[in-house]
């Protein structure tokens, strides 16, 4: 238990008959990046609100290093840095200023601000706009400047909302790779529903819908959960309601039990250890049935599929 | 440490954004130039229509004397203090043309003179009909001071005529330097007011923008405390409205406006001032969470601040108790009522600032409650954790 950075207890929010959280119970490892995913709405930034103290919990506590934080106790300014999920800088100040502003009123003395935030413009790459105010630069930038905000006074927390939002795919690299950089050194909370972003970069992810903890384990595990192997999608043109794809499912699942059929989507599923193996067998059976396939795709089990199966197709907003 | 830091990003922040910035510093100064056009010889004159019917009468000489030509003299005769006319007296031949230029506000009174004008003068005898009629509108308030102008004149003339004299002498003993005054003058002292009430708009909208952007709450989770926040945009925009006070004063020097007290004492009352409408100010935006809505809430305390201070126009104090021998009322819980009193001490009394301790005091007591009440307010709406 002695590395366990941030622990959440029974952390609960209601705003009026609505729960936005509840219940919500997790623990953080020290150095390991902590992906928080969720459908839209799902209660993933009021939890982080609440861990960091923007908001108070109706029920339960956050501990950092076995200190209660939301009760003032704890030096939670010091020891956590959040970005939030909107750019938030200050839009006639360069680069440099709002990093030493922010820096000193974390309580860092005006040249050791200074120092950090050059530094990190540097591994940002944006050390050639550190004297160019913020409304002058482009989204991704800005977004860049954002997230090195979180990070001037050195916390051991950084709490990232949704980090990557809104960026191209070249800053979207550069980020993801100073997010890693910063892993082992720091404990990083990462909050998405960019499930390719909390695949790559997630030590362990916990799932969130409805205020409500879904699953907690590392991605492997996760995309285990929901069946070993490969996942073939098998396209069914429009014939998915017919009486012969039904029985068509009912032969592909002696096959192997991996077999889903989307009725809306039209496609067929079939996850298998060896999907690749079992391919011509599978398309026997559909011709048998007198099926005619569109598009047929084989792919590894990814978390989204892990994400889905939790949360369901249905929109959120 | 950190109240100075929010007073660089403030300044900083201000200084690159001219338009606002300019904006509250030209509007006072503004103000006070377009007044000073107001009144081109320094106060209001006021023009008078005379139709003089008078037919004159024959002098013992064989001359024709017309009264009313001599009264029409009489009457342009009038000045202010400082030798600049206070009537412009025109000579009209046809009533209704009075009246319609008396309903379009190009003169405030028509003066009648009848017929028998100089023969009832000359006779010494009281008639029954009117010889001499004022028409205007007496809803107008120049109206009244452009009759109480003429008829003075009327009376002396009068007389003058009849080789009277007033068996009683009154004098008139302006207070401090008030006898020599222009109207143009006394308006600075509201004027200069002004620019720092304008600050009750500035100081919300520099913190609801750090509400509508989310800086705020990029702070709220760092050490700092409502006070060095609050504190710090309250001095940035106390320099701000210090400067456009100035600008003012100096623009006012210019077009000829006088003080007869130390001006450095006027500088120390409209910081206090400002201090104290920022306070105000910062109420206003404890309940403002964008730019937009934080100008809509402050015309609120503006249009009280205008109205009610006494800073634009004059209005009756409605007098609760009394500390002391000095009166407190109603509306003395508005800034500007105290510095508009104290500025005027200064410039036309000449008074210094241990004359205007009163003032100073309730300034200062105003100031510290109000900026109190804002953080006080500010740290429940705004940087409490929901």
């Amino acid at each position: 238990m002695s590395n366990i950075v941030l622990q959440v207890e029974g952390l609960t929010k209601r705003y009026g008959e609505l729960i936005a959280v509840k219940n919500l119970s997790l623990a953080v490892n020290e150095g390991e990046v902590f992906g928080f995913l969720g459908p839209n709405g799902a209660g993933k930034t009021t939890s982080i609100n609440m861990i960091c103290g923007l908001l108070k919990p109706d029920a339960g506590r956050v501990l950092i290093h076995g200190q209660p934080v939301t009760n003032g106790a704890g030096d939670v300014q010091a020891r956590v840095g959040m970005c939030p999920q909107n750019v938030v800088v200050w839009e006639r100040l360069t680069c440099l200023e709002q990093l030493q502003f922010v820096g000193e009123m974390y309580g860092l003395t005006s040249a050791l601000a200074r120092q950090r935030g050059a530094q990190l413009l540097e591994r940002l790459d944006l050390i050639e706009k550190r004297d160019k105010q913020a409304r002058t630069l482009s989204g991704g930038m800005r977004r860049r400047l954002s997230l090195m905000l979180a990070l001037v006074h050195d916390p051991e927390i950084v709490v990232l909302d949704e980090p990557e939002a809104g960026l191209d795919p070249q800053s979207r690299i550069k980020v993801r790779e100073f997010i890693r950089s910063l892993a082992r050194r720091k404990t990083i909370i990462l909050t998405t529903n960019n499930m390719d972003e909390a695949e790559r970069v997630a030590d362990r992810i916990a799932i969130i819908d409805h205020g409500e903890l879904l699953v907690l384990d590392t991605p492997d595990a996760l995309k285990r959960s929901v069946g070993e192997g490969d996942v073939l999608e098998i396209a069914l043109n429009g014939q998915a309601g017919s009486d012969s794809v039904q029985r068509a499912c009912q032969d592909l699942k002696q096959l192997t039990p991996g077999v889903s059929l989307d009725a809306a989507q039209s496609t067929l599923t079939v996850r298998a250890l060896n999907a690749v193996n079992l391919l011509p067998s599978i398309m026997e059976v559909l011709a048998t049935s007198d099926l005619r396939c569109g598009e047929v795709r084989l792919r590894a089990n990814t978390l989204e599929d892990v994400f889905i199966q939790l949360t369901g197709r249905r929109l959120r907003e | 440490m950190k109240l100075l830091s929010v007073i660089r990003k403030s300044a900083r922040e201000q200084w690159r954004d001219p338009l606002t910035l300019s904006l509250v510093l030209i509007f006072a100064p503004l103000t006070v130039l377009l007044y000073r056009l107001f009144f081109p010889t320094g106060s209001t004159t006021y023009t008078v229509l005379v139709l003089n019917q008078d037919a004159g009468v024959q002098q013992a000489a064989g001359q024709l004397w017309n009264a009313g030509d001599e009264l029409m003299g009489e009457l342009k005769q009038v000045t202010y203090a400082d030798g600049s006319p206070m009537l412009i007296v025109e000579q009209i031949t046809d009533r209704a043309e009075g009246e319609t230029r008396i309903k379009n506000r190009g003169a405030q009174l028509l003066l009648i003179l009848a017929p028998e004008f100089s023969q009832v003068l000359q006779s010494g005898m009281a008639t029954d009909t009117a010889t001499v009629t004022y028409v205007g509108d007496l809803t107008q308030p120049y109206y009244a001071v452009a009759a109480v102008m003429v008829n003075s004149v009327f009376e002396q003339f009068v007389k003058t005529v009849l080789g009277q004299s007033m068996p009683i002498r009154v004098t008139e003993e302006p207070l401090g330097a008030s006898g020599a005054r222009t109207e143009f003058e006394n308006y600075v002292p509201g004027l200069l007011i002004f620019a720092v009430i304008l600050l009750v708009f500035s100081a919300p909208m520099a913190v609801a923008r750090e509400v509508e952007a989310g800086t705020l709450r990029r702070l709220q989770i760092t050490r700092m405390r409502a006070f060095d926040f609050l504190g710090g945009i309250t001095l940035t925009q106390m320099i701000v409205g210090v400067a456009a006070l100035l600008l003012a004063f100096v623009v006012a020097l210019l077009l000829g406006f006088r003080s007869q007290g130390p001006i450095w004492a006027a500088v120390v009352i409209g910081a206090v001032t400002s201090l104290s409408v920022i306070g105000v100010g910062l109420i206003v935006a404890c309940f403002s969470r964008t730019v937009t809505q934080a100008f809509l809430i402050a015309n609120f305390p503006l249009a009280f601040f205008m109205f009610f201070s006494g800073a634009m126009f004059p209005v009756p104090r409605l007098t609760l108790f009394t500390i002391g021998n000095q009166g407190v009322a109603l509306f003395d819980i508005l800034p500007p009522s105290h510095a508009v009193i104290a500025l005027q001490k200064i410039f036309v009394l000449g008074a210094g600032l241990s004359d205007v301790t009163f003032e100073l005091i309730a300034l200062s007591v105003l100031s510290m409650a109000y900026f109190a009440i804002g953080v006080w307010l500010f740290k429940r709406t705004h940087l409490a954790a929901g």
